[in-house]
């Protein structure tokens, strides 16, 4: 296991070299607007470009700038620690922004997370325990609306529906609620609507995978068997059918935080929640680099690395898994 | 009909009505009316106390008053700066004394200009101290420092003997002297093979953020590093601050996130022109929807909105049952479709000129909301701008191709005859690049204007692209040779005529990168003519040479000017909004909370 660890980490590396490299030569090399130009203003002298582009570190060729970033943000190399650059923008430090904003990302997608397996688990199992009944017609019915329903549509029919001072039927906070909180209970009240909005989707495909899993699981012959040893029923769905069923689970839930942690992008915008997802937003609309590739390469690490954390749960929940 | 199907028919309509409910509710879109609304509150009055909530959708370009050079940070910087001169809030061609004491002092020959600074203003904390005549240096240096790099120091700033853009921090400029701690002297050099300066333009550039007055032992450290951080870590003039901490990081300040202004405790009232009637000002940034923020702000309380208009739906009902919600102020810009006359056939100008007469410029208008947000044009200085009054006002000159709003087909299609089109109409088989907008009003702009286009006889090729890119990578650039740019436009940077068309018509302006001279206008007589009045010093002189230069420039069609911008500010039911009238933003600094 431990060999198996080592091994993963140095590819975590690799990726997230491979990462930085290609969102550098995507706004870099092959870039859709000039920064130095945006910087410039209205008036541009070729004098005042030519000053940004040497403040900026434009001037420099492109592998240059870029062995240069990889020198700034590695520990130990740079003589300033970790340092992902300033943004073009605001001109502030990009990594306490990220930081800054990373318990904001992390408390909506903890909420969004705990709320859609609260959901989508009962349902998944309610729905492959009662296959072709009404109430398994009605709650994939429900799924299957939630997953097409875009994030960017619910989040806005809910504000304009139960937004406290603008929705019909004025229920939670709105937008831009969750910066004016501030307390933590202020904080999970304003969260309530993009939490549900979040989690509507997610909860719908973790129903629909856990009810298909479940109904092959209770297909198996050890299924069979247990019923046969005169077990409850109860007992063979829950001890032995959900937790075959529950595996793949771990692996997408794993992949789905890591993703999340990166930032969700749709529904902090909507709901105006300052996460790292809005930064990385922000940041792509105005092709402010540094911060792109800060969000992008926090986003990439917390991916890799929740697949990893995934694969070694793995070994844990399902005994045939050995590494 | 079986059992299981009315269930699932049933669920169905249980599942839409949430959807049919949210809809039923939405207004039509269907642009302006007649009636205009204006709700512009009297400076003067205005109850003490509260707080303002200002909902912007962006941040400013930069929160450091020596960098910032767009609407929203001039904002920010008229509550916490006192820069030498403003615009008087109710009248933007006045330029009041701020910081300074009276007038500027401009030589005959133009090439000094005085400023005597009022005594007694003092820094905010932690600088704690009287600003004088070395602070007003020192900012007006920074701007040229390689680690602050002022988009605009050059161009206005730029005649200053000694001064260099892209200078390491710390350098002096050598023309800018401080007998004395109340007084500030700028020595200009010549324009080239003149014996004049341009002084008038520099005593008006003292308006801008700039001229901001900056404690040098205090900011120095900061502008070594690069980027300077000076601007998170900025002091105060004006009646407001950013909310900082005792080492002075301004903590108020969070990118992209909130702008949080406090008193300045060494505010004093008798020194400043600004009543500063509310306690605090808290933007709140991230606002991207529009139809969510106005219905925030007008059912809310202590709100104005910042950056970004009411949508055409909600301006509506604004104008019909909530008029005293809504302030609708000429912004002190425009907007056209530039013809670049390198590109044929706009290079003759008959061909412009039919396009001008031929254009329906209030459908055009139609796309940004109707006649409530802007009038249609006659020439090119704006409303609110000095020398507008000079060039005609609204009625402007005469000219045939810009009389009729809706477009005259007959005249066009005269001018396209002149040009040698028998037809009456353009008959190349060429095909035009016109580079727009790919999002928003801009898109449906560019959109409604290649159809127009095409009506007349063009082949369009419209390509739509990000805002930034449209600027950097096509219009901004000579060499992408674009034929037509649909969503240009300009502001004025301060109230004179040559900061909204020096950059614009400019042939002497025309940049290999950066460029603003969309249309390439490239006239010897209009280019004197610009050099000429720009060595004016006195205002009335001024006004009437750059009117003329207007004529001048109306009268080559270089593009088809279709509004003169109206910015729609709106607020809440008990806000006592007052309009700056040179940025058409709300100010800060006048308006009140009941």
């Amino acid at each position: 296991m431990a060999a198996y660890i080592v091994r993963r980490l140095v590819w975590v590396i690799f990726l997230l070299f491979v990462v930085t490299l290609i969102t550098f030569v995507v706004f870099t090399v092959l870039p859709a607007v000039d920064p130095a130009l945006l910087r410039a203003g209205r008036q541009p002298t070729p004098q005042l470009i030519e000053s940004i582009r040497e403040a900026l570190g434009l001037d420099e060729p492109a592998p240059i700038q870029f062995i240069n970033y990889l020198g700034q943000i590695l520990p130990f190399v740079g003589g300033d620690g970790v340092n992902f650059g300033y943004s073009y923008q605001s001109n502030t430090e990009v990594l306490p922004q990220i930081l800054d904003r990373m318990p904001t990302t992390l408390f909506l997608t903890g909420g969004a997370v705990v709320l859609w397996l609260a959901i989508g688990i009962p349902i998944g199992m309610v729905s492959a325990v009662r296959t072709g009944s009404l109430l398994d017609r009605v709650l994939m019915g429900g799924a299957l609306v939630a997953i097409s329903a875009p994030v960017y549509f619910l989040g806005l029919v809910a504000l304009y529906l139960f937004d406290d001072s603008i929705g019909r039927f004025p229920l939670l906070p709105g937008s831009g609620a969750y910066q004016q909180a501030t307390s933590i209970f202020g904080k999970a009240e304003a969260l309530i609507m993009p939490w549900c909005v979040l989690a509507a989707a997610f909860a719908a495909i973790y129903a629909r995978f856990l009810r298909g899993n479940l109904i092959d699981t209770m297909q198996e012959d050890y299924i069979r068997t247990a019923r046969a040893k005169g077990l409850s029923e109860r007992r063979v769905t829950f001890r032995h059918g959900v937790r075959a069923a529950i595996t793949p689970i771990v692996t997408l839930l794993g992949l789905d935080i890591g993703l999340l942690l990166g930032g969700a992008i749709l529904t902090e915008t909507v709901f105006n929640i300052q996460g790292i997802g809005r930064y990385a937003y922000d940041a792509i609309v105005r092709f402010d680099l540094p911060v792109v590739q800060g969000t992008v390469l926090f986003g990439a690490f917390f991916i890799v690395i929740m697949s990893l954390i995934v694969d070694i749960l793995y070994a844990f929940v399902d005994p045939r898994v050995r590494y | 009909m079986t059992r299981s199907l009315k269930w699932a028919l049933a669920l169905c309509v249980l599942l839409v009505l949430p959807f049919a409910v949210a809809a039923c509710g939405g207004d039509d879109d269907d642009g302006g009316t007649d009636e205009q609304a204006t709700d512009q509150g009297t400076p003067a009055q205005g109850q003490k106390g509260g707080t303002l909530v200002s909902l912007w959708a962006g941040d400013v370009d930069f929160i450091d008053p020596g960098s910032t050079y767009y609407q929203m940070g001039t904002q920010i910087v008229r509550a916490t700066q006192k820069t030498l001169y403003t615009p008087k809030i109710d009248d933007a061609t006045i330029a009041e004394p701020d910081m300074a004491e009276a007038d500027p002092e401009v030589a005959e020959d133009g090439c000094t200009v005085t400023v005597r600074i009022k005594t007694g203003v003092k820094f905010s904390p932690p600088v704690d101290r009287e600003v004088t005549s070395a602070d007003v240096k020192y900012a007006i240096e920074r701007g040229f420092f390689n680690t602050v790099n002022n988009g605009y120091a050059g161009a206005y700033f730029g005649s200053v003997d000694g001064a260099e853009v892209g200078v390491d921090p710390g350098t002096e400029i050598p023309g800018i002297e401080t007998p004395d701690d109340s007084t500030v002297v700028f020595n200009l050099k010549p324009a080239e093979g003149e014996d004049r300066c341009p002084g008038g333009v520099v005593a008006g550039a003292l308006q801008m953020p700039l001229s901001a007055p900056v404690p040098k032992e205090y900011a120095a450290p900061h502008d070594e590093k690069n980027p300077s951080a000076y601007g998170q870590n900025q002091v105060a003039t004006g009646p407001y601050m950013i909310e900082n901490d005792a080492s002075g990081k301004a903590i108020g300040y969070e990118a992209g996130r909130r702008i949080h202004l406090v008193r300045n405790p060494n505010w004093d009232e008798s020194l400043d022109n600004d009543p500063a009637f509310v306690d605090e000002i808290d933007i709140r940034q991230g606002n991207d929807d529009p139809t969510v923020m106005s219905r925030e702000i007008i059912n809310g309380e202590s709100m104005i909105n910042g950056d970004q208009p009411p949508p055409p739906a909600v301006l509506k009902q604004l104008l019909t049952r909530d008029k005293d919600k809504l302030a609708l102020v000429p912004s002190g810009g425009g907007r056209w479709i530039s013809m670049n006359t390198t590109v044929e056939p706009f290079d003759d100008i008959n061909v412009r000129k039919a396009v001008a007469a031929g254009m329906d410029r209030e459908a055009l208008r139609l796309t940004r909301g109707g006649e409530v947000v802007g009038d249609i044009p006659t020439h090119y200085i704006p409303p609110g701008l000095v020398g507008f009054e000079e060039a005609g006002g609204m009625e402007g000159f005469g000219v045939d191709f810009m009389a009729n709003p809706k477009g005259d087909k007959n005249l066009s299609a005269e001018y396209f005859k002149e040009a040698g089109f028998e037809s009456g109409k353009y008959e190349g088989g060429e095909e035009l690049l016109m580079v727009g907008d790919n999002e928003g009003v801009g898109a449906q702009t560019a959109q409604v204007a290649a159809q127009q286009l095409e009506e007349m006889g063009f082949k369009v090729q419209l390509r739509q692209v990000t805002h930034d890119a449209m600027y950097t990578k096509f219009c901004n650039r000579p060499k992408a040779d674009v034929a037509l740019c649909p969503n240009v436009g300009w502001l004025k940077d301060f109230p004179d005529p040559q900061t909204y068309l020096d950059p614009t018509f400019n042939g002497n302006n025309i940049l290999p990168q950066g460029n603003s001279n969309w249309s390439e206008l490239d006239v010897p007589e209009i280019n004197q003519a610009m050099a000429d009045a720009a060595l004016l010093t006195d205002p009335a002189e001024r006004a009437e040479a750059w009117a003329e230069i207007d004529r001048m420039v109306t009268e080559q069609a270089p593009a088809i000017m279709w509004i003169w911008d109206k910015n729609s500010n709106i607020k809440s039911e008990n806000v006592g909004g007052v309009v700056d009238e040179d940025n058409g933003l709300w100010s800060l600094s006048h308006t009140s909370v009941r």
